[in-house]
């Protein structure tokens, strides 16, 4: 059954130069899942942001999501809504694209899909804002032209450890058996705009520590650990050499001496006289026989 | 770059001026005055942040956007195993990779079980209909690598499983096979020892030659309890007792301090010759030496 398409969403999807392989198949791959997403040349970043606004008019969308990447390791996502507003500033890290092999579930390229958020969604203002953000980013209109009528797909957000977890997953039964399609990543909120690549700034993440920071964090940690190291060990070399102070007294001198008593010197002139021993002289034993046998004859008789 | 110079030189001049002004005015003290940083203040504009929602919502039917909010289903697994790790939304933990990756899948079950009356209310459709041919999302060529992939990893499985039991079932029959080699010799040796006993005149009976057909009754009922009676000889407790159990370890060290200081095994009067033999009766049937034996065969 068709219909009008009345909800015009468009998407603008593209990124900086000097991204990696990942993130193009990344970009790519949420331009096969997402029907109403427009493509565009990579923008310098010599540019200031509030340029992608114009290039958003141009190609009549109203949202964008622009991928930019910095010092060929980090990947930052604008998601905006785009000429009035709101937008964010993501760090996303944990990439796994459409292609990898772990990755088995398939769908209908154009499919319409479910969205499911967390309920934490609801608990914060800023979270709120997101929530509506992505709805109407990442859902599909009905009756887009380049859509598929069924909805066999569903795009998770999930809040754990203070960042935001994108799954997608095929429907393969309806009593819930799911596969995972892909892609999958973390997104890590840093600022919201009011505007759309500007503004005022409406919220900035506590908890955001820029990779910069962090990897500079791991560096100091570790050189830190090393000269602690070898503190130590110039210490106990230093014990080792040092002079050690010379003892006058020994303390253990007196351990051994034992008080007794004086005993008379008694100094013997004469030598002592030879003992007297007294041996049994004792017969050998056949001569103790003969003396027995003696003896007994002589009593017998 | 002339220019730049300039530019930090009036700036320092400035930051001069500032502190001559300070001082005069009696703000600095004397010593070091170090320069604090303010503590960051961090934005969280909460009336911005809803007035800017209510700005930007737009309030389409449920149909356009699909969306459901939901904590994840009710996990069947850790139910069944009573396992007391069935964490509140708030305490999940991102490390635990395969707790993770469960709870994002039960939250899309949940919305999957709540989605699906609503949709068939809004008559739309979840199962693709077998003849419906369109464009996939993943080529079927991707597709087909990743049933390899899966196969052959299923296939390795197998293969290692049954690996397994053959050096299982291998150590097994080895072990019967050796079980049955002693109670061979076993036999030999008993029938060797009666045959010899026989021979010597010890016994004049002649049973042992019927004992096998005997005792191949008899092994199955009750024998095998006698056969061990006494245990281990008394040389083999000797020597267990020396050496330890299973046997001489090799590289043990036979003069050690232990062994040296050890007099147990001192006699006096053998050491001093006096002990002479046990007595007479130490043997019985002696037998007699060469120079008899050849007298004995040659009258013979």
């Amino acid at each position: 059954p068709t219909g009008k398409w009345t909800n015009k969403e468009r998407v603008l999807i593209f990124s900086s130069r000097g991204i990696n392989f990942r993130t193009r198949h990344l970009m790519q791959d949420l331009r096969t899942m997402m029907p109403h997403a427009k493509a565009d040349t990579k923008m310098d970043r010599k540019d200031k942001l509030f340029v992608i606004n114009e290039v958003c008019e141009i190609k009549n969308c109203n949202k964008c999501l622009y991928f930019e990447a910095k010092k060929k390791q980090d990947l930052y996502m604008w998601i905006s809504n785009s000429p009035h507003g709101p937008s964010a500033k993501f760090l996303v890290q944990n990439i796994h694209t459409l292609a990898e092999l772990k990755l088995t579930g398939n769908c209908l390229k154009g499919s319409r899909p479910l969205l499911s958020f967390d309920p934490k969604f609801d608990k914060e203002p800023h979270y709120a804002l997101l929530k509506e953000l992505f709805i109407q980013t990442f859902s599909t209109p009905r009756y887009h032209p380049k859509s598929q009528p069924f909805v066999d797909h569903v795009f998770t957000f999930t809040i754990a450890d203070n960042r935001i977890w994108f799954r997608n997953y095929q429907i393969i039964e309806e009593d819930g058996s799911l596969v995972e399609i892909g892609p999958r990543f973390v997104l890590n909120l840093m600022k919201i705009f009011q505007g759309s690549f500007g503004g005022p700034t409406l919220y900035e993440n506590p908890d955001f520590r820029s990779p910069n920071m962090h990897r500079r964090e791991m560096r100091l940690a570790a050189a830190a650990k090393v000269r602690e190291k070898q503190m130590v060990k110039e210490m106990q070399k230093g014990k080792k050499t040092s002079a050690k102070e010379d003892l006058e007294s020994d303390v253990t001198a007196d351990v051994f001496l034992t008080p007794a008593e004086e005993k008379p010197a008694d100094i013997q002139t004469e030598a002592p006289e030879p003992k007297v021993v007294k041996k049994k002289q004792k017969a050998f034993k056949r001569q103790r026989m003969q003396m027995l046998s003696l003896h007994r004859n002589q009593y017998s008789t | 770059h002339f220019y730049l110079y300039e530019k930090v030189n009036i700036i320092h001049l400035h930051f001069i001026a500032q502190l001559q002004e300070a001082f005069a005015a009696g703000l600095l003290k004397p010593g070091m005055n170090v320069l604090v940083d303010k503590p960051k203040k961090l934005v969280n504009n909460v009336e911005g942040l809803k007035q800017c929602l209510a700005d930007f919502r737009k309030d389409l039917p449920w149909v356009e956007r699909l969306d459901l909010t939901n904590l994840p289903a009710a996990n069947i697994i850790s139910q069944a195993e009573e396992k007391a790790s069935a964490p509140a939304a708030g305490e999940l933990d991102a490390d635990d990779d395969f707790q993770r990756e469960m709870f994002f899948y039960r939250q899309a079950q949940a919305t999957i079980l709540e989605a699906m009356p609503l949709l068939n209310r809004h008559s739309i459709a979840t199962k693709r209909p077998e003849d419906y041919f369109a464009e996939m999302a993943k080529s079927d060529q991707h597709m087909q690598k990743i049933r390899k992939k899966l196969i052959s990893k299923q296939m390795i499985m197998e293969r290692s499983e049954k690996a397994k039991k053959l050096r299982e079932q291998r150590k097994f029959g080895k072990k019967v096979q050796i079980e049955v080699i002693q109670k061979r010799q076993q036999e030999k040796k008993a029938m060797m020892s009666a045959v010899k006993k026989y021979q010597k005149g010890m016994t004049d009976k002649l049973e042992f030659l019927e004992g096998d057909q005997k005792m191949n009754k008899e092994s199955s009922q009750g024998s095998k309890k006698a056969v061990n009676k006494k245990g281990p000889s008394a040389k083999r407790k000797y020597k267990d007792q020396k050496f330890g159990f299973g046997g001489k370890k090799s590289g043990k060290k036979w003069n050690t301090k232990e062994s040296y200081n050890d007099v147990s095994g001192f006699r006096a009067k053998i050491a001093h010759g006096k002990g002479g033999k046990k007595g007479k009766g130490g043997k019985q049937n002696k037998r007699p030496g060469k120079s008899v034996r050849k007298k004995m065969k040659n009258r013979s």
